[in-house]
């Protein structure tokens, strides 16, 4: 019997293995998917830097002659930040490297799309990413990069550097894909995304050689989210486990500086501090020394180097019950360990710091929403001390921890600060400009919460004109991203479909659009392909509130308009009955003249 | 010995003028002082149709609709019932006669729309009912036609004829009961009775038998259910010569309803008031002379037993002759037709039955 083998698999391999969850199942849909992270990636960029975005999605057969399904080459240019030229091999040649790990609204998480979108293109065609960054507007850089997959590490192929004439980023793939049957929900996507994001210019170049352009209606944007602690109710163990490791971590950073107050506190020059100097002096003075000195005399001292190297470690974690210390040695580039020893001063120093913040504090400083007297309540609550140490919690007390979290009915709701709704002019004026109908109304809820995440709902109902559906079309929002597929199953559909339109006088196949945009920092979508929201009761309920707001108003606009067409038809007939009435009469009575009848015509047409 | 008749046409058409002109004045005066005019329009629902035991027919109650121009749903009947006024006011001023498929045609010359004939014979009803005359005063005649014989003189009123006189006997196939017969004057006559038979085989051997010279009598071939135009001959027949009119039918319930017919009127035309002949007798074939006259029979069917049923709760129905025959029908369950006497010889029924009958009708 052989023996199994356990492989640790890298992160690329893993999504390598399965690319279907993230939307790459086929052709079709990972060509979708594709145009998707890009341009998400684009629009997400330029929002949070507060730049009036412009992306030119192009997207061409490698060889026109070829059939579906067939190679492709995908670029999307926009006018955003760009990516620092250290920094693009990581970000296009790695899987899970990304800037979005903040709390806070925005189209993707992580960047992880992106990379996900290269990897597929790079399996199956075995062509680099071309890449071509400028964050000035003066100089860009172009690669070329393969990404290894196995070591997740990327391949540089070609890098050169030339005069740019706009900042922003251009990323270009080989991937293969089948547009005959993608280029509908492509097109739509590019119609609808624009609509949720009037701020931007969006023009899409198709393979046929079609251009759908879609100039901005705004010129100003709306304000960028802010990042913000997290919700108590949002949050689970491992995110507590984390969080207590962050703060341990921001105890033992050292700030700059640091290390020059040490060596003067130590009474050495420059020149003379190295480890084995400031052992000694730190052993000797420790009780003299301030307690600003403390941490990176003790650090120093642990880890066996000189102050002057302390910027370059990053300590991840001190095991008071091992006693040991881990940490990144970036001179080295390697993770170490290093041994704790309980004879030396600085151990209860540092056994002080591994205990960590009081919870009180911990919780006030790291959740939104949680004040001092709050901390203190919840503390009783769960029957913790406020000054019991976070670093000492063992795993039944975190767990402890974490359910009263969750349990605790006293929080204020999650701050909606860190969301970006569209906004109701803005909104009112993208679907202005799209479907010109005779009657629009917008709405946008306050900021409501489920499960510790806030999220507001902003919706809009137009009717008539430009619209030629017969029934309800429904365009759905998340993030400001439209959302395409798998319709029927999705909250906003169930709420639609709910409602008994007869009451709001909208009957039969009318022409109505209705446009929803959740905004929340997490999404429940009901899988991975974030097509669909599930239909938590917090977010049906808003959806149903605005709906129903948004019908009374069309309600009234209708019976309006139903009685200006009454009246209409009813003049109509008296123009076309009563003066042949009035002939008959005439002829019937005797007269030659006919009798006075225009000016009633003229008082029913106008009284209606 | 003739009997001079008073000119009933040219009257009953002035009353039709006068009446149309009064409705068309008032609308006009309606529309001037920029009112939207209306009809009263008698309802015709079953619900508002008596039985008026005075007149000994049927009637309209007292409930009516209001048929309003500024109605948009009832404006389009209004401006038809409107042209049809017109219409027939230009068809009696000119003398003119129409059908009910004319008056149909007629309406698209005028921008008159009707969805179908159904929907303006409709409205012709409804203008009778607005102004209680039947539409042959109006000059709109149905298509069916029924006969008549006997030495009765007429002089015509229709264009082209006005003056001319001719006797009903010359023609011994009969005259048809049109417009131009139903519009002339009734000049005169020798006859002292009407005979009124259901059907065209028994008119026909009536007049070659000469039943017109031995009883005094005209003839009149109802072509079974009598049309309104024949209804109003054999009125104006009585009312205008005095003469009294007999019914012979089938025997069996439709024929005794058709004589009921002629003489209290039907509940379709219970709006009218100048189509019945209360006067009128039915003399036979009646149930009870099945056995008196031994005449072959023939079984009678689910639809006449029950048209029995339904006719019994005709308040007509209730007393006298008409509630006996019914009862002996629904007992026997057997009918018979008036050409049964023919087993006893083709002249039976001349020679015999009619004899009888008339002796009959004089005692009742």
């Amino acid at each position: 019997m052989a023996a199994e083998r356990f492989n640790q698999i890298s992160p690329s391999e893993f999504f390598y293995r399965n690319r279907d969850l993230a939307g790459f199942s086929n052709p079709t849909r990972s060509l979708y998917t594709a145009v998707r992270e890009f341009v998400e990636n684009s629009l997400d960029a330029c929002d949070q830097r507060g730049i009036l975005p412009s992306v030119r999605l192009v997207i061409r057969a490698e060889d026109p002659e070829a059939r579906d399904p067939r190679t492709y080459v995908l670029t999307v240019h926009d006018n955003g930040p760009g990516v620092a030229v250290e920094h693009v091999p990581l970000a296009f040649g790695t899987v899970l490297y990304g800037s979005k790990f903040g709390l806070k609204q925005a189209r993707g998480m992580f960047g992880l799309g992106a990379t996900m979108a290269i990897l597929y293109g790079q399996i199956t065609t075995n062509k680099p990413v071309h890449v071509s960054s400028s964050t000035d507007g003066k100089t860009k850089d172009t690669f070329e990069i393969l990404l290894d997959i196995q070591k997740n590490k990327p391949v540089i192929l070609k890098h050169a550097t030339s005069k740019a004439r706009q900042r922003g980023l251009s990323v270009s793939i080989t991937l293969e894909g089948d547009y005959s049957k993608a280029g509908s929900k492509i097109r739509d996507y590019v119609y609808q995304t624009s609509l949720i994001t009037p701020y931007a210019t969006i023009s899409f170049e198709d393979p046929k050689g079609e251009t759908f352009r879609y100039d901005r209606i705004l010129k100003s944007m709306p304000p960028p989210p802010t990042v913000i602690n997290p919700h108590p109710h949002g949050v689970d163990v491992e995110t507590i486990r984390r969080m207590i490791l962050e703060s341990r971590r921001d105890l033992v950073s050292t700030g700059n500086g640091a290390a020059d107050r040490l060596v003067r506190a130590l009474g050495l020059k420059n020149g003379d501090a190295g480890y084995d100097v400031v052992a000694r002096r730190v052993a000797q003075r420790w009780k003299r020394l301030s307690p600003a000195a403390r941490l990176p005399a003790a650090l120093a001292t642990a880890l066996k180097c000189s102050p002057r190297d302390l910027p370059e470690m990053t300590i991840h974690d001190i095991d008071v019950a091992d006693d040991t210390i881990t940490y990144h040695d970036g001179i080295a580039g390697a993770a170490k360990t290093a041994q704790l020893d309980r004879r030396q001063p600085y151990y209860s120093y540092l056994e002080e710091v591994a205990a960590g913040e009081p919870l009180q504090s911990f919780l006030t400083a790291r959740f939104q929403r949680v004040g001092p007297r709050t901390a203190e309540r919840f503390a009783k609550f769960a029957a913790f001390k406020p000054e019991r140490r976070i670093g000492t919690l063992d795993n039944r007390e975190l767990v402890r921890l974490s359910d009263s979290l969750q349990a605790y009915g006293e929080f204020l709701s999650p701050d909606p600060s860190c969301l970006a709704p569209l906004g109701q002019e803005p909104l009112r004026r993208g679907m202005a400009k799209f479907f010109e109908p005779d009657f629009l109304s917008v709405v946008m809820r306050s900021a409501s919460a489920y499960s510790g995440f806030p999220f507001v709902v902003e919706m809009g109902i137009a009717y008539g004109g430009g619209i030629q559906t017969r029934g309800i079309k429904a365009y759905r929002f998340a993030n400001r991203i439209p959302l395409l597929y798998d319709e029927g199953s999705d909250v906003v559909l169930k709420v639609i479909n709910d409602m008994d339109w007869n009451r709001y006088k909208v009957k039969g196949e009318a022409p109505l659009v209705i446009a929803t945009h959740i905004c929340s920092t997490r999404i429940p979508y009901k899988t991975v392909g974030k097509e669909n929201v599930a239909d938590r009761p917090e977010i049906e309920r808003e959806l149903r509130l605005g709906l129903q707001f948004l019908a009374r108003k069309l309600s009234s606009y209708m019976s309006r308009r139903g009685k200006a067409e009454a009246a209409k038809k009813r003049a109509n007939l008296y123009a076309k009955y009563i003066p042949l009435v009035s002939q008959f009469c005439t002829e019937l009575a005797g007269r030659k003249a006919e009798p006075k009848y225009a000016a009633m015509l003229k008082l029913e047409g106008r009284d209606g | 010995m003739a009997k001079k008749a008073k000119s009933r046409a040219s009257k009953t058409q002035k009353d039709v003028l006068d009446l149309l002109r009064k409705h068309g004045s008032r609308i006009y005066d309606d529309l001037d002082h920029g009112r939207f005019p209306n009809f009263e329009i008698p309802s015709r629902s079953v619900g508002n149709i008596v039985y008026d035991t005075k007149l000994r027919q049927y009637v309209l109650g007292k409930s009516a609709a209001l048929r309003s121009s500024k109605n948009t749903s009832q404006l389009r009947s209004f401006t038809q019932l409107m042209w049809l006024a017109f219409f027939a006011n230009r068809l009696t001023q000119e003398k003119k006669s129409s059908t009910l498929r004319d008056v149909y045609y007629s309406s698209q010359a005028f921008a008159i729309d009707f969805d179908d004939q159904s929907e303006s014979d409709n409205i012709i009803v409804d203008l009778e009912a607005v102004l209680a005359k039947p539409r042959e005063a109006m000059h709109i005649f149905p298509e069916e036609r029924s006969s008549v014989f006997g030495d009765l003189d007429i002089e015509y009123t229709v264009p082209g004829y006005e003056g001319k006189r001719m006797n009903l006997s010359n023609h011994p196939d009969g005259y048809a009961i049109g417009p131009s017969l139903t519009s002339a004057e009734l000049v005169g006559t020798s006859a002292e009775l009407v005979i009124a038979v259901e059907k065209g085989g028994l008119f026909t051997r009536f007049v070659e038998e000469q039943v017109d010279k031995k009883f005094k009598s005209i003839i009149v071939d109802t072509g079974g259910q009598a049309p309104r135009s024949t209804r109003t001959l054999l009125k104006r027949l009585h009312d205008e010569l005095s003469l009294p009119v007999i019914i012979l039918t089938d025997g069996d319930v439709y024929g005794e309803h058709i004589a009921m017919v002629i003489k209290s009127g039907s509940a379709n035309a219970a709006h009218l008031r100048e189509l019945t002949v209360p006067d009128a007798k039915w003399v036979g074939v009646w149930a009870s002379d099945i056995e008196r006259y031994d005449l072959p029979t023939i079984p009678m069917t689910d639809s006449d037993i029950k048209r029995c049923h339904d006719l019994q709760k005709d308040p007509r129905y209730s007393h006298g002759i008409w509630k006996k025959e019914l009862e002996v029908f629904l007992k026997i369950k057997r009918k018979a037709e008036l050409e049964a006497f023919s087993k006893y010889g083709l002249t039976n029924i001349t020679d015999r039955y009619l004899p009888q009958k008339i002796e009959l009708a004089r005692s009742l």
